[in-house]
C-alpha cells in the first residue's frame, strides 16, 4: 500500500467516530424535523407551518422578542467579558486575583437555582426592592420581563466567555506588547493594533457560543420571562407539549437552527479565509 | 516507535467507530430482545399464579408530581408487609413526560395481541378512563372482587361504569388571605367584581402550565354555557368561548402586575405566600399541604364557588387483559381501606376516595366546605384549543 493511501485511511478512521456521532445526534434529527415541519394539517406537504410562523402575530412577536434578547445579551456579554478579560490580562493586584479566583463560580451553580436566586433578588418583593424602599426608590419590573431574561443570560454567559477570551489574551506574547511600547505606541494603539487583531478570532468563537446559547435558552426565559411574547425555546415547548402540534414545533426549531447556522456560516467563512490567507 | 503509536491510535479509532456502530445496532436488538422477554414473562406469570410460593409481581404505572410518588413509596411497603404473596413494582412517570405513551402502550399491546403490555395497574384522570371505555381496555370492578369498593360513593362509580377506582380527589378552590379578605366571593361574578375592585391583588397562573389557572380560564369560558357543555369535546362550542375570552382579556389589567400570569400552580401560591396578591385559584391539596408545612401563612383560607371550579378524582384502572388481576384486586382493596386512605390524606392532603363518613372525625373536619361543590370538567382535546386561544387572545394582548 502506498503511503498516501495509508495516511488517507488513517485520517478517515480518525474522522469516522465524530462524524457518526454528529450524524446520529445532529444531522439526522435536523433532517427529520425539517421533513416533519413540511407536513401540513391535511397530511400533505407544504410550507404552511413556516407561513404561520411569519404571519401569526403572536409568533412574529416571539421571533422579534427572541432576536432582541439575543442581540442585546450578546452585546452586553461580550463587552463585559472582553473588558474583564483585558483587565485580568494586563493588570496586577489583589483585586485582579480575587476576580480571577471567583469569576467562574456561576458556571458551577445549576441554572434553575440561579434563576430562583435572581427571582428572589430582583422580584417585586425581592431583596433589592426592599433595600431600595429604605431610600424611597422603587424597582422597575425586572422579573416576568425582558430585562429579567437578559440579566439571567449575563449571569450564565459572562463567566465562560471571559474564560474563552482570557485564554486568547494569554496567548499574546508580552514581548510583542513590550516592543510596541518601546517604539512609542500608546495604550489605545497597542489595543487596537495588537491585542484586538490577535484575539479577534476567539472573539468570533465567543459570539457564536453566546448567540447559540441565548437563542436556544429555556430555563431562565420560562421562569422569569413574560407570558407573551415568549422566547422561541419557551414557545417551542408550549407548541410541542401543550398544543401538541409537533409539526409547528419542528418548524420553529428548524427556523432557530437556520438562525444559528447563519451565524455559523460567517464564523466558518472567516476561519476559511484565514486558512487560505496563510497558505 | 512512532509507527507503533500510530497503529495504536488507528486501532483505537477503529474500535471507537465500531462501538458507536454497535451501539446503533444494539438499540434495534434490544427491542426484539425485550419483546422476547415479554413473551417469556407471560409464560412465567402463568407458572407464577399456579404456584403460590413465589410472590406475584404486579406492574403499577402511575404519573403525577413528586407527592404522588411519595405516597406510593409509603403505601406499597405497608401493603407488601400484609400480603407477602404480592409484590408491587412501581413505575413512576413524572408528569408531563408520558401519561399518553403509557396509555398508548396498553392500547398497542392489546392490538398486537400481547395482553396488557405488562402493565397491571394504571393511574390517571377521567379523560383516560373514558378513552379506555371507548377502546374497551379496562376491567369492570365489583364489590365481590374488591370489597372496599362498597365504601366509595356509588354515584362516582356509576359515572365511570365501574371501570375505575377513584382513590383520591382534589379540587381547585379560591385560596385567600383572610386578613385582607373578610368575605370571600361565592360566585364567579363576585370573583370578577372583587378583581376589579382590588386591582393587582389577584393572580391566576398560565393555564398551559397548571390546572388551577386552567380551571379558572375554563370556568370563565363556560360560565354562561349550558351545564352539560363541560362534558363535551365537540369543537362546535369553540365559537361560544368568545364572551369568556373577552372577559379574561378585560380582566387582564386588573390582575397581578397588570397582566402577569405566573408559570405553574406553584407560581401563584408563591405570590400568595409573599403577600403580593390576596386571592388565587389553587389546588386544595397543594394549599393544605403547604399550610401544614408552614409554607403558606396560617391566615390562608379556602373557598369553593358555585358553580364550582374544576375538580375530581384520580382513578386507578386495571387493564382488562392483565393476567394478575387477583393480586391487583388485593392491592386495590388495600388502597381503599381507611388505613391507607388516612395515609393518603396525611401525605397528599387529597380528599379521600371513600366516603368521608368512613374516615376518622378529624379528617372529616379538615375538609369541611371544600371537598364538595366542585365540577368535573371533561372537554378532552378542546383544552388544548383553550390554551392556544388563551395564549393568543389573552396573554399576547
Amino acid at each position: 500500500m502506498r503511503k498516501e493511501v495509508k495516511m488517507g485511511i488513517f485520517g478517515l478512521c480518525l474522522v469516522i467516530p465524530s462524524f457518526l456521532l454528529l450524524s446520529v445526534i445532529v444531522v439526522i434529527p435536523i433532517i427529520l424535523s425539517f421533513i416533519e415541519s413540511l407536513r401540513d394539517e391535511f397530511g400533505g406537504y407544504g410550507l404552511s407551518r413556516y407561513v404561520y410562523l411569519f404571519t401569526d402575530e403572536g409568533m412574529r412577536a416571539n421571533i422579534v422578542f427572541t432576536l432582541q434578547v439575543t442581540i442585546v445579551s450578546c452585546v452586553i456579554v461580550l463587552a463585559v467579558s472582553y473588558a474583564l478579560a483585558v483587565y485580568m490580562r494586563f493588570s496586577t493586584g489583589r483585586l485582579v486575583d480575587l476576580i480571577r479566583k471567583t469569576y467562574m463560580i456561576p458556571i458551577f451553580i445549576p441554572g434553575v437555582i440561579a434563576t430562583y436566586g435572581l427571582i428572589n433578588l430582583l422580584g417585586n418583593h425581592g431583596w433589592l426592592s426592599r433595600w431600595l424602599l429604605l431610600f424611597g426608590g422603587t424597582l422597575p419590573r425586572i422579573i416576568f420581563d425582558q430585562k429579567g431574561i437578559i440579566i439571567a443570560n449575563l449571569w450564565f454567559n459572562i463567566p465562560f466567555t471571559t474564560m474563552l477570551l482570557s485564554s486568547a489574551l494569554a496567548g499574546i506574547p508580552n514581548a510583542v506588547i513590550e516592543s510596541a511600547k518601546d517604539i512609542g505606541a500608546g495604550r489605545l494603539r497597542i489595543f487596537f493594533r495588537i491585542v484586538l487583531p490577535l484575539s479577534y478570532k476567539t472573539f468570533l468563537v465567543a459570539v457564536t457560543f453566546v448567540f447559540m446559547g441565548v437563542i436556544g435558552s429555556f430555563t431562565a426565559p420560562f421562569l422569569v420571562g413574560p407570558n407573551a411574547p415568549q422566547m422561541l425555546g419557551v414557545s417551542m415547548e408550549q407548541v410541542f407539549s401543550v398544543f401538541q402540534e409537533r409539526e409547528q414545533a419542528a418548524a420553529i426549531s428548524f427556523f432557530t437552527f437556520l438562525l444559528c447556522s447563519l451565524l455559523g456560516y460567517f464564523y466558518i467563512r472567516s476561519m476559511v479565509k484565514e486558512e487560505t490567507a496563510k497558505a | 516507535m512512532f509507527r507503533m503509536k500510530k497503529r495504536f491510535t488507528m486501532l483505537s479509532a477503529l474500535a471507537l467507530s465500531f462501538s458507536i456502530l454497535a451501539g446503533c445496532g444494539s438499540a434495534a436488538n434490544n427491542n426484539s430482545a425485550s419483546s422476547a422477554a415479554n413473551t417469556s414473562s407471560d409464560s412465567t406469570t402463568a407458572s407464577n399464579s399456579a404456584s403460590s410460593s413465589t410472590p406475584v409481581e404486579i406492574q403499577f404505572y402511575f404519573t403525577g408530581s413528586q407527592n404522588v410518588k411519595s405516597l406510593w413509596d409509603e403505601l406499597t411497603p405497608m401493603f407488601e408487609e400484609k400480603n407477602p404473596d404480592v409484590k408491587v413494582k412501581l413505575v413512576y412517570i413524572p408528569s408531563g413526560t408520558g401519561a399518553q405513551p403509557t396509555y398508548d402502550r396498553i392500547m398497542a399491546a392489546k392490538q398486537a395481541g400481547k395482553g396488557s403490555g405488562d402493565i397491571d395497574l394504571y393511574e390517571d384522570g377521567l379523560p383516560f378512563v373514558t378513552q379506555g371505555q371507548k377502546d374497551d381496555l379496562w376491567d369492570t370492578l365489583s364489590t365481590s372482587s374488591v370489597p372496599n369498593l362498597a365504601k366509595v360513593d356509588s354515584k362516582t362509580m356509576e359515572d365511570v361504569a365501574n371501570l375505575a377506582v377513584p382513590y383520591r380527589s382534589s379540587a381547585v378552590v379560591l385560596a385567600y388571605n383572610s386578613e385582607k379578605v373578610t368575605t370571600p366571593p361565592r360566585t364567579l361574578d363576585e370573583v370578577f367584581d372583587w378583581i376589579r375592585q382590588h386591582p393587582e391583588r389577584f393572580a391566576y397562573n398560565d393555564p398551559s402550565t397548571g390546572g388551577s389557572g386552567n380551571s379558572f380560564v375554563t370556568t370563565t369560558l363556560y360560565k354562561d354555557l349550558p351545564e352539560d357543555a363541560i362534558h363535551s369535546d365537540d369543537p362546535a362550542i369553540e365559537k361560544d368561548w368568545a364572551k369568556g375570552f373577552a372577559t379574561l382579556k378585560e380582566l387582564g389589567p386588573y390582575l397581578y402586575g397588570k397582566g402577569i400570569y405566573p408559570k405553574k400552580n406553584q407560581g401563584t401560591l408563591d405570590l400568595l405566600t409573599s403577600g403580593e396578591v390576596d386571592m388565587i385559584p389553587a389546588w386544595s391539596d397543594m394549599v393544605l399541604e403547604q399550610l401544614d408545612k408552614g409554607q403558606l401563612p396560617a391566615t390562608t383560607k379556602m373557598q369553593q364557588i358555585t358553580p364550582g371550579f374544576n375538580g375530581g378524582p384520580t382513578y386507578l384502572m386495571v387493564p382488562k387483559l392483565s393476567e394478575k388481576k387477583e393480586a391487583v384486586y388485593k392491592f386495590l382493596d388495600f388502597v381503599l381501606s381507611p388505613e391507607a386512605q388516612a395515609v393518603m390524606v396525611k401525605t397528599m392532603h387529597g380528599f379521600p376516595g371513600i366516603e368521608l363518613t368512613s374516615m376518622p372525625q378529624d379528617i372529616q373536619d379538615s375538609f369541611k366546605g371544600v371537598s364538595e361543590g366542585f365540577r368535573n370538567f371533561n372537554v378532552g382535546e378542546l383544552s388544548k384549543e383553550i390554551n392556544k386561544r388563551w395564549q393568543s387572545d389573552v396573554a399576547a394582548q
